[in-house]
């Protein structure tokens, strides 16, 4: 049984030789040292010769059960080794996560026109189709057609830019309703919106430009009221100032509606209860509305007996101004990219 | 329209503040501009001055003793006009003046002042009474200790009117104060004017020659005496911003605030025969107003004639031939009515708009014409002493009748949406002072001749709806199902919008007018150029023709501001006499995106440009584009650099870089490129897909070749070439590698391509792609004497 003794000597050498080994080469050494056909353990094999034949199942059992143990070692060595060098390799792969990204950089939509996607997403939602038409207009459709004839004392309110007698840059987007009226024969009711660029006499500064934005609504059909024209206006104004906005109507005067109104929002910086942006009101003047005034109705044919409805216009540059706390109605012309570029 | 709140409750009850009744005019009304006290000081109390004596240490200086009532304070006096037994105006310590001037107990010179004299400059009124030298001393029975603004009329709220231009009827004092009434529901004294006439008999006659004066009446008024006028009057009249003359002037500016009534006083001395003729001017008459100019009138003005002689130029300003001087002595008093377009084609051509012409142009109430009259005629004979010719010169054409409008209790509800009751109506409509009738839910409304705006059924709701108040009406929504949607070119619009932003580039909006050369900067076209008629300035006196011009000032605005990369896009509309042309332009230039630690960047050039157009038209779907060297150089392009977009032939826009003369002409960075497409072909030619193609089970084998060719011919040509191979069943075709230089020979290149060949029921042997290779190699040979790189 001295071979029994010497196998279990060997086998803690080649333990201690495993645990030292430090990388899968010294590993498969040492494997070669024990167990390869000439190795250290497996050579008792051959000793089998020597021992009487009582024993050689013993010898047999003492060499398989140190071979055993050797391979549960080295497999566990060889796992540590594998994982060892996983690691190595993934904190040799690990990057400055901070560094910044190979960023491709987006453009930015005109905030002018992201507020006009968003009404019109709105007013679609609401069953409204979106009407454009020509900034050159007539006469006709922009003043004559609109209650305003040519004696109108309203037109000094809107100093026009002419190019003939009988033609000039729109000053509202009012004369997309003529257009939109003439052009339903069929008399069904209408829902439209209408976006565009208007255009006024005026020296550009602070306050005022010659060139700005306006969105046009006009719903007309056998009774659409003018409680419907509040809850709409209600529901624009929660949209573009938020959903605790309250709004009230003053009257006013447009000679292309009757009644007309100007439409206060509450102030959505103090709520309503005072501050320097509303002047201490409470409310803020955002948009110009009323109940189509029969004249127009009549003047596209349609008979005011049967047809009634309202229109209102709102100023995209007011709304972006009071939205945003923009001091400079220039801004949105000049187009200095760290403006524009703040609209996300 | 501005008015003292004082003179407001002689008309009408008002226990409101001036606030809350801002607040009602703001919700019922019209829009109030501002609510202020008439004069901004306190603390002020007339004095006698007692004794005044010369400052022991100061030449222009007085030693004031001042009776204040219950105690004297000795007050300096630097005005040159103070003297003994003035009563004048203190301010005592506390008060504090206009300019935030504050009054204090102090040492002049070594001698005590306790307070200060004023004049009518130091508490802020000396812009509205006319410059006054010094201090303003009051009459001899101002009393003593006493609020001077209490005594001079002046302690008073003025209120300010923002009006439309349909509510003529509040640019008076009596439409005022029917509108209050409506709001307040409270009560009105208004009172007929009283004439004291004497037996003289007016020998004014009146007739007009033109419709446009319905209306004309004359009084005489005699021995007048000028003066100034008492204290309220001139209070109202500063009140209301007019400033006061003297009392003949000042008469009729009071009673034209009073009823919105024009008047116009003549000289009657000066007047040749005293029978009145208003007529239409000749063409070229010469008139000198007022103000002594001259002026040259034209057929549509219309005059006041006296001896075939204009004296007036109706309604807009008077004669200086019979001008009221401090010599008048008898006066022709006019109250009449002209046609409002006249008056405002005459004012604003000779730029003389006028609170009188102002009134004629928004309509004068005919049955207050006579009243009016009457009421300035009492004043004169009042304030100036002076006697009334008996009897009133008329000619009158005016329709004083009240405008019958029916209306039924349904008509409102369905408009107003609110459900009205038969008694709200009738308790607007007596608020309101119109007269009505209702018969079985259908009023008949009268509109007095004091509200000629109100016209029509809407006028009628309009009233109902803002003395009822606006908050009442409840919210809902039209009720009409209708499908809401974006049409084509809308949604075009849109996706263009995105995607070009998502790729990178800002958005931008510039003006539609530019100057005369920005217009053509990009076609020269000149004569389908529109011009505005009356510019405001040269740089934005024409309708563009591109959007690159004013885009290009964008790059420029930007890059002075040292923002490098600018890549920005426009979607908006060139205007050309026949048509407005809708464009998506870009001007592009710096590095399309960087890393810099990584040193990895794009910079934009034509392939960066080309790569986001192929990229748009591709989200568009819009395919076989045909991208080309133009036939004919585009004007401002570089020759090498630039490319036309065609589709079917047609042209959809193009691309390319500035040419080197002309960013160095206007002062911009070489290397810009710009793009311009034009919508209508991006939307004539956008197909939509109709049906899907079944993703092929057969893979597709791909071969290289790489090939040596003259440099002139272009990949276009190449491409052209194998894409119409018969026979090939080609799938698609890639270059991946254009070389020049050393290896291929002078004026050569070598393009290495790689070829996919597919048939969706078969797959290739090798053999077969081989011989498709070979016809390949034939092709490029036989075509562009290819060499073939091994």
């Amino acid at each position: 049984m001295d071979y029994g003794k010497e196998l279990m000597q060997h086998l803690t050498e080649a333990k201690q030789a495993i645990e030292k080994a430090g990388d899968n080469k010294s590993l498969q050494k040492v494997k070669n040292d024990y167990i390869s056909k000439n190795g250290i353990i497996s050579k008792y094999m051959r000793k089998m010769r020597d021992v009487p034949k009582d024993e050689k199942k013993l010898l047999g059992k003492a060499v398989n059960d140190a071979r055993e143990a050797f391979m549960k070692a080295y497999s566990k060595k060889q796992e540590a080794l594998r994982k060892e060098e996983i690691e190595r390799k993934l904190s040799e792969e690990a990057v400055d996560v901070t560094l910044p990204g190979k960023k491709l950089d987006t453009g930015h939509v005109h905030v002018l026109n992201q507020i006009i996607d968003e009404l019109t997403e709105l007013f679609i939602g609401l069953g409204y189709t979106v009407e454009e038409g020509p900034e050159i207009e007539t006469d006709e459709y922009n003043f004559e057609m609109l209650n305003l004839p040519k004696t109108h004392p309203a037109r000094d309110m809107q100093d026009t830019f002419y190019i003939t007698e009988e033609t000039l840059l729109r000053t509202h987007t009012s004369p997309v309703q003529i257009r939109t009226l003439l052009k339903n024969t069929m008399k069904k009711p209408i829902k439209i919106i209408c976006p565009g660029k208007v255009y006024r006499r005026d020296d550009d500064d602070q306050t005022h430009s010659h060139q700005f934005t306006q969105i046009e609504g006009l719903v007309v059909d056998e009774k659409t009221s003018l409680s419907d024209l509040k809850g709409t206006l209600l529901l624009m104004a929660r949209k573009m100032f938020g959903e605790e906005r309250q709004i009230r109507l003053r009257p006013s005067y447009f000679p292309f509606t009757e009644p007309s109104v100007e439409v206060d929002v509450s102030c959505y910086k103090c709520g309503g209860k005072g501050c320097s942006m509303c002047k201490h009101t409470g409310w803020i003047e955002v948009l110009g509305a009323g109940m189509v005034n029969n004249a127009v109705l009549e003047a596209a044919g349609y008979d005011p007996e049967n047809y009634q409805g309202f229109a209102f216009g709102v100023g995209i540059e007011r709304i972006a101004i009071l939205r945003y706390g923009i001091d400079d109605i220039r801004s949105f012309f000049t187009n200095d990219l760290r403006f524009n570029r703040q609209f996300r | 329209m501005k008015f003292s709140l004082k003179w407001l409750k002689e008309f009408v009850n008002v226990n409101e503040s001036p606030e809350a009744l801002a607040d009602k005019f703001n919700l019922m009304s019209t829009e109030v501009s501002s609510v202020n006290h008439l004069v901004e000081v306190n603390n002020l109390t007339i004095g006698h001055v007692k004794v005044c004596e010369d400052h022991p240490d100061a030449d222009k200086l007085k030693v004031c003793q001042v009776d204040l009532g219950d105690t004297i304070k000795q007050i300096i006096c630097g005005a040159p006009n103070v003297n003994t037994d003035q009563k004048v105006i203190v301010a005592l310590p506390g008060a504090v003046l206009p300019g935030d001037f504050k009054i204090k107990k102090t040492k002049i010179r070594g001698v005590e002042s306790d307070g200060m004299i004023c004049s009518l400059d130091e508490i802020g009124l000396d812009h509205l009474y006319g410059h006054e030298d010094g201090i303003h001393v009051l009459p001899g029975d101002a009393p003593v200790g006493d609020d001077p603004l209490d005594y001079m009329d002046l302690n008073d709220d003025v209120i300010d009117l923002d009006l439309t231009p349909n509510r003529g009827d509040l640019l008076s004092m009596i439409g005022i104060a029917y509108d209050v009434k409506a709001m307040l529901s409270t009560q009105l004294h208004i009172e007929k004017p009283l004439v004291v006439e004497t037996d003289d008999e007016n020998p004014v006659r009146v007739t007009s020659e033109t419709e446009k004066c319905p209306a004309y009446h004359a009084r005489l008024i005699k021995n007048v005496t000028l003066k100034e006028s008492p204290y309220w009057l001139k209070a109202r009249l500063i009140a209301s911003g007019i400033r006061p003359i003297n009392n003949l002037v000042d008469i009729t500016n009071y009673v034209m605030l009073e009823y919105g009534q024009p008047l116009h006083a003549f000289d009657a001395n000066k007047l040749n025969d005293k029978n009145i003729i208003v007529r239409q001017a000749e063409e070229n008459e010469v008139f000198v107003t007022l103000d002594d100019k001259e002026r040259t009138l034209k057929t549509t003005d219309i005059v006041v004639t006296d001896d075939n002689r204009p004296v007036a130029l109706a309604g807009v300003m008077g004669g200086q031939n019979t001008e009221v001087t401090e010599t008048t002595k008898s006066i022709m008093l006019e109250s009449a009515i002209f046609d409002p377009v006249s008056v405002r084609r005459t004012s604003s051509r000779l730029d003389l708009r006028s609170e009188s012409s102002m009134r004629f142009e928004k309509r004068i109430d005919p049955s207050r014409t006579i009243e009016a009259l009457d009421r300035a005629a009492s004043l004169y004979h009042a304030l100036a002493d002076g006697e009334v010719a008996e009897g009133i010169a008329s000619h009158d054409k005016t329709d004083k009748t009240e405008t019958p409008i029916e209306i039924s209790l349904s008509e409102v509800q369905s408009i107003t949406g609110y459900p009205f009751k038969t008694e709200d109506l009738e308790e607007v409509f007596e608020r309101l002072s119109f007269r009505f009738e209702n018969k079985d839910g259908t009023f008949t409304v009268y509109a007095p001749t004091r509200r000629l705006d109100v016209e029509t059924k809407q006028d009628l709701i309009e009233e109902i709806v803002r003395i009822f108040g606006y908050q009442a009406i409840p919210v809902s929504f039209p009720k009409t199902p209708t499908a809401g949607y974006l049409t084509d070119r809308q949604k075009t619009r849109r996706i263009i919008r995105q995607t070009l932003s998502v790729l990178g580039l800002d958005e931008v909006i510039t003006y539609s007018l530019v100057s005369k050369k920005e217009a053509i900067l990009f076609d020269d076209e000149e004569k389908s150029v529109i011009k505005v008629a009356r510019p405001m300035s040269e740089d934005k006196s024409r309708l563009r023709h591109a959007l690159l011009p004013s885009m290009l000032d964008v790059l420029s605005y930007n890059r002075a501001r040292d923002i490098d990369d600018v890549l920005i896009f426009e979607i908006g509309s060139a205007y050309f006499k026949e048509t407005e042309e809708e464009h998506v332009s870009g001007v592009l230039r710096g590095s399309y995106h960087e890393t810099k630690w990584k040193d990895d960047s794009v910079t934009v050039d034509f392939y960066v440009v080309k790569g986001l157009i192929e990229a748009l038209l591709e989200r568009l779907a819009i395919r076989n584009v045909d991208i080309k060297k133009p036939d004919v150089i585009l004007r401002h392009m570089h020759p090498g650099i630039s490319a036309v977009i065609e589709i079917n032939g047609e042209r959809l826009g193009y691309f390319g870089k500035l040419h080197p003369e002309f960013t160095e002409e206007h002062g911009i960075d070489e290397d810009v490129y710009v793009f311009d497409l034009l919508l209508d072909k991006i939307l004539a030619y956008g197909k939509s897909l109709d049906e899907v193609e079944p993703i092929s089970k057969t893979p597709a084998v791909n071969r290289d070749l790489a090939i040596v060719i003259d440099e002139s011919i272009t990949y276009r040509e190449l491409r052209r070439t194998i894409e119409t191979m018969k026979g090939l069943p080609l799938d698609r075709m890639d270059v991946f590698d254009v070389y020049t230089g050393d290896n291929v020979g002078d004026s050569k290149k070598s393009v290495a391509l790689r070829f996919w060949f597919k048939r969706r029921d078969k797959t290739f042997s090798s053999v077969e792609i081989d011989r498709f290779m070979e016809k390949l190699i034939d092709k490029v040979q036989d075509s562009f004497d290819a060499e073939i790189r091994k």
